[in-house]
């Protein structure tokens, strides 16, 4: 069952937009293609959330756009990784895998 | 709504969005037709996927758009809970800087209504001021002969036109009692170059204008109001003036209420006819207008002035004897009206801007105190992820609230200052027209966005800046002591303005006082001064005139409680400048020298009402007609151009204004006395004795007792032997030579005022510092006082800390005051602008209320329970 923008914690949109950028320049329908791949239809974007998170995280600094061709050649808007959208995306997936192991460590524990 | 958008970021606007989303949504639609569906099929399901493009771009805006406003309001919020929340502290605040920015505005609205608003006049800026001025001497020779003024107006091609007034004081007699009136006698284009029209009837016409036409005048509203009730119907009607003979002429119309010119008293306006045949109206050296021109558009000042030097030139070739020496000036009407004041306006706004920076130093000081005690509250802020812009932006919001709540309450003050303003400074020309509007408002406002960026950008970016987890773990209990450098700097920057400002208006003061001191040579206590209504037409017939004037001061000799009478062309003590270059005719030694000396007309009777002593020879005679009164002369003039040889019986003669001066035989020597202004040293200076120069003199009357009181007894005395002539002006001398002192006394008070204000300001600092570093440090001090420390050595320590920090102040204070010194010159009288004695003893002042204002936190400080701060921690 695919989960939907609000079962998503906040600020993981952001994290995984973050990573799917990191591994090269990529535009917005790319990034929800690639997030939708990766986890086997788990995870669905809405537009209506990933394309005001990616302006966000370009007002931010953390991502650079620029227009290219698409493989398909049209005009389109490519994402790439800035400087400070790397220090970020380290520091939010360290975050993130404490998170995670701590939640995990719980649910085990409680077990 | 809208105008805001235009702070949005372009990026996200427009195409750009549109066509990444297109994209998308073209991306879709060819999966879908490669999954085997239809054109259509294929773009409505993937617009359904995509789920509302509109929608999504909304949201996208929303990103760059929201936050704005959202931060804004949020901020806004935050600041009004933080007032709230610390009533006293922002009441404090928001006081202050009412004050400060209050009484800037008021003097900022005196300054623009007075030096910076064009003259309320159609096109203003195009009105000039002409005077003729002798080449060689100075004198208030600026007057033109009426011919002259046609010559000037026909031969130059820089201005539209050219026109000219006189006043004189007059009895209008159509009523039942003769009522004192002013009239002004107008050259012909009066209207025209002012470019206004009546509010009711019309201008002069052409037939009014010339010799033999019709008499017309056209009346004041004031008088209109007053005299005719506001009736309608005036036009057509009579006045009559009557001083001679009787003079009626009929109303044409009436002057709007806005148009004061020359001044607000001027009831009448009576054109002067053109080609009058008589020899005085054609005599190239008489000196009757007051001169006014409207440039014509696009010409400047210099094109002007070149031009009209030019016809001069030419009339100087036609007339060498009457023109030849003659130049003329031209300036701004509104120079001419408002540039005295200049220098005491900008003075006054300077002391006020300084004051304003006081304040604002003062604020910064407690605010940076406050961002301490919130350091706490900050850090968690930084902590929870929030960039330090938006910390720095709600600090300033927070700053900007309280300025403008200020600055609110600051207008409030700042009408009821410039009501004060208005009643101190009623001598400055335009006094009427300061009012607050929409221009005020503005600056008021702009002034607040400088205050908050003054007062808030310092604390909030200090505020901000420490390191946060350090900040976190250590708490301010911690602390043991606490230097605050920059709250220290800050008041002692407060104590050097102070400074600053005390020491100019210091100054201000001495010099009033050393001008109290002067001995002026005559004694004005117990003079009375007043004027009757007399005509210009008079002089046509000086025995007359003479005769006429003699008569009336031997009626006031007979009033009992009258010690002395006599008239004088010129009050004692205001100055005149009637500069004349004199000849001797019976010879003079050195025909190289140059004799010039200031002229006054006087009757007889003049020394003993003045009290002036006659040191040789005899005082005028009285009954004499014109210049058979011969002259004398003060001993400046005696010890200058006549030393060692005898004066008396000598012969004086004026080489310009025959018509008027001399020749007479000097007979007498008088002492100096200060007859151009009680700070002006007295001058060479020639008294012609004779009433046969003025129509209009000031009558002088010494009295036995208070000089008012006797005011209405010599105006019945004067109505019975002159019952067409009305008294005006009554007042005591001493009241005319104060207000020749108006404006110094204007910004001698107002600079008094800024400069004692700013001192509480600068102690307030002073109190509010030391007492937040006394409880930054009570638990220092009860530490020390368990060891063994003595209460005042604490009191000491403190008390020096303020004193040191005051003294830096004084010292820096004492440099400015000595940099800005220049400014005060020309201002002072009797006092150099670097005066020792002044500067030091605001030093001492400064010092004394700075002491007084340390010592109650120093005592506070040794009152500290060692054992309640030590179990505390």
């Amino acid at each position: 069952m695919p989960i939907e923008k609000s079962d998503l914690l906040q600020g993981t949109l952001d994290l995984l937009i973050l990573k799917i950028v990191a591994l090269g320049p990529v535009h917005g329908y790319g990034i929800s293609q690639r997030i939708r791949q990766i986890s086997k239809e788990v995870l669905q974007v809405q537009q209506g959330s990933l394309y005001p998170a990616l302006h966000r995280l370009e007002k931010r600094g953390w991502l650079e756009a620029e227009w290219g061709q698409s493989s398909n050649g049209r005009e389109a808007k490519f994402y790439k990784l800035s400087a400070k959208g790397r220090k970020q995306l380290a520091s939010e997936e360290s975050n993130w895998n404490r998170l995670a192991g701590a939640v995990t460590q719980i649910l085990q524990t409680a077990n | 709504m809208s105008w805001w958008k235009c702070l949005l970021p372009k990026r996200a606007s427009g195409t750009q969005l549109d066509s990444e989303l297109r994209f998308h949504i073209e991306e879709l639609v060819e999966v879908n037709i490669a999954r085997g569906m239809s054109p259509e099929e294929a773009w409505r399901q993937a617009m359904l996927e995509f789920g509302g493009k509109e929608q999504v771009k909304e949201e996208v805006r929303d990103v760059y758009r929201v936050r704005f406003m959202d931060t804004a309001i949020v901020n806004v919020k935050a600041a009004i809970r933080f007032i709230r929340k610390s009533p006293s502290f922002s009441a404090t605040i928001i006081l202050t800087l009412a004050l400060g920015i209050g009484a800037n505005s008021a003097v900022f609205s005196a300054i623009d209504a007075i030096l910076l608003r064009p003259l309320p006049f159609p096109e203003g800026d195009q009105l000039m001021w002409l005077e003729q001025f002798h080449r060689k001497v100075k004198n208030p020779m600026g007057r033109l002969a009426p011919t002259r003024l046609e010559d000037w107006n026909r031969m130059n091609s820089t201005f539209q036109a050219i026109t000219g007034y006189y006043t004189e004081d007059e009895s209008e007699t159509s009523g039942i009692l003769p009522e004192k009136v002013t009239a002004a006698f107008v050259a012909p284009r009066f209207l025209q170059v002012w470019g206004v029209a009546p509010e009711l009837g019309r201008d002069f016409i052409p037939a009014e204008e010339h010799w033999g036409g019709p008499s017309a005048v056209l009346i004041s509203d004031r008088f209109w109001r007053s005299r005719y009730g506001g009736n309608p119907n005036v036009l057509g009607k009579k006045v009559t003036l009557e001083t001679v003979q009787k003079f009626s002429c009929s109303i044409v119309g009436v002057l709007p209420a806005s148009f004061l010119f020359p001044d607000r008293n001027v009831d009448l306006w009576i054109p002067v006819p053109l080609g009058n045949p008589n020899p005085y109206a054609n005599n190239r050296d008489s000196t009757w207008y007051l001169t006014i021109g409207r440039l014509r558009r696009d010409v400047t000042l210099e094109q002007a002035r070149a031009d009209l030097a030019t016809v001069q030139a030419t009339l100087a070739k036609a007339y060498p004897k009457s023109d030849g020496d003659l130049g003329v000036a031209i300036d701004p009407l509104k120079e001419e009206t408002v540039g005295g004041a200049r220098k005491s306006l900008w003075l006054l706004f300077g002391s006020v801007s300084l004051l304003l920076l006081i304040t604002c130093t003062n604020i910064v000081t407690l605010l940076l105190a406050r961002a301490r005690q919130r350091e706490h509250e900050i850090s968690v802020r930084f902590s929870l992820g929030a960039p330090r812009s938006a910390i720095v932006m709600q600090l300033l919001t927070e700053a900007f609230v309280l300025t403008l709540t200020g600055a609110v309450l600051g207008l409030i003050v700042a009408g009821a200052a410039s009501k004060v303003f208005q009643f101190l400074a009623a001598d400055l020309p335009r006094v009427d027209e300061i009012r607050l509007d929409a221009r005020i408002v503005l600056y008021t406002l702009a002034c607040s966005v400088i205050v908050t960026i003054l007062c808030g950008l310092l604390p909030a970016i200090r505020g901000t800046r420490g390191n946060l987890s350090s900040s976190l773990a250590q708490t301010t209990h911690g602390q043991v002591s606490g230097r605050h450098p920059l709250q220290w700097l800050l008041v002692g920057v407060q104590v050097m303005l102070a400074v600053t400002l005390l020491a100019g208006a210091g100054l201000l003061l001495r010099s009033f006082q050393a001008l109290g001191r002067v001995s002026p040579g005559f004694d004005p206590s117990q003079v009375l001064t007043f004027h009757l209504t007399g005509s210009y037409a008079e002089t046509g017939n000086p025995k007359a005139l003479a005769q006429r004037i003699d008569g009336t001061i031997d009626a006031l000799r007979g009033v009992p409680g009258v010690e002395a009478a006599s008239t004088s062309s010129g009050l004692p003590g205001l100055a005149r400048e009637y500069e004349v270059e004199l000849k001797f005719t019976d010879g003079e030694a050195n025909p190289e020298r140059k004799i010039l000396a200031e002229n006054r007309f006087i009757s007889d009777g003049y020394l003993a009402t003045m009290k002036i002593p006659l040191l040789e020879g005899e005082d005028c005679r009285p009954g004499l007609g014109t210049q058979a009164g011969g002259a004398l002369v003060n001993r400046s003039f005696a010890n200058t151009y006549l030393s060692g040889a005898t004066a008396i019986g000598r012969h004086l003669k004026a080489l310009m204004d025959a018509a008027f001066i001399g020749p007479g035989e000097i007979r007498g020597i008088v002492g100096d006395a200060r007859e151009e202004g009680l700070n002006r040293e007295p001058t060479p200076t020639v008294y012609w004795c004779g009433n046969g120069f003025d129509p209009d003199p000031f009558y002088l009357v010494r009295t036995r007792t208070e000089p008012m009181s006797l005011a209405e007894t010599l105006r019945r005395k004067v109505h019975e032997i002159e019952p067409a002539r009305s008294v005006f002006d009554v007042a005591p001398l001493e009241e005319h030579l104060g207000e020749a002192f108006g404006e110094d006394r204007l910004r001698t008070i107002l600079l008094s005022f800024f400069a004692a204000t700013a001192l509480s300001l600068a102690c307030v600092g002073l109190y509010g510092t030391l007492s937040y570093t006394v409880d930054v440090r009570q638990r220092e001090v009860g530490l020390r006082l368990a060891l063994g420390a003595l209460r005042e050595q604490i009191v000491k320590q403190f008390l020096l800390q303020g004193l040191r920090v005051t003294l830096l102040g004084c010292v820096a204070g004492w440099g400015l005051a000595v940099a800005f010194a220049r400014i005060l010159s020309g201002m002072l009288y009797g006092v150099s602008p670097t005066d020792v004695a002044t500067l030091s003893s605001v030093i001492f002042l400064v010092l004394a209320v700075a002491g007084g204002a340390s010592l109650v936190p120093a005592i506070r400080a040794a009152r500290v329970e060692p054992m309640r701060v030590l179990r505390e921690e």
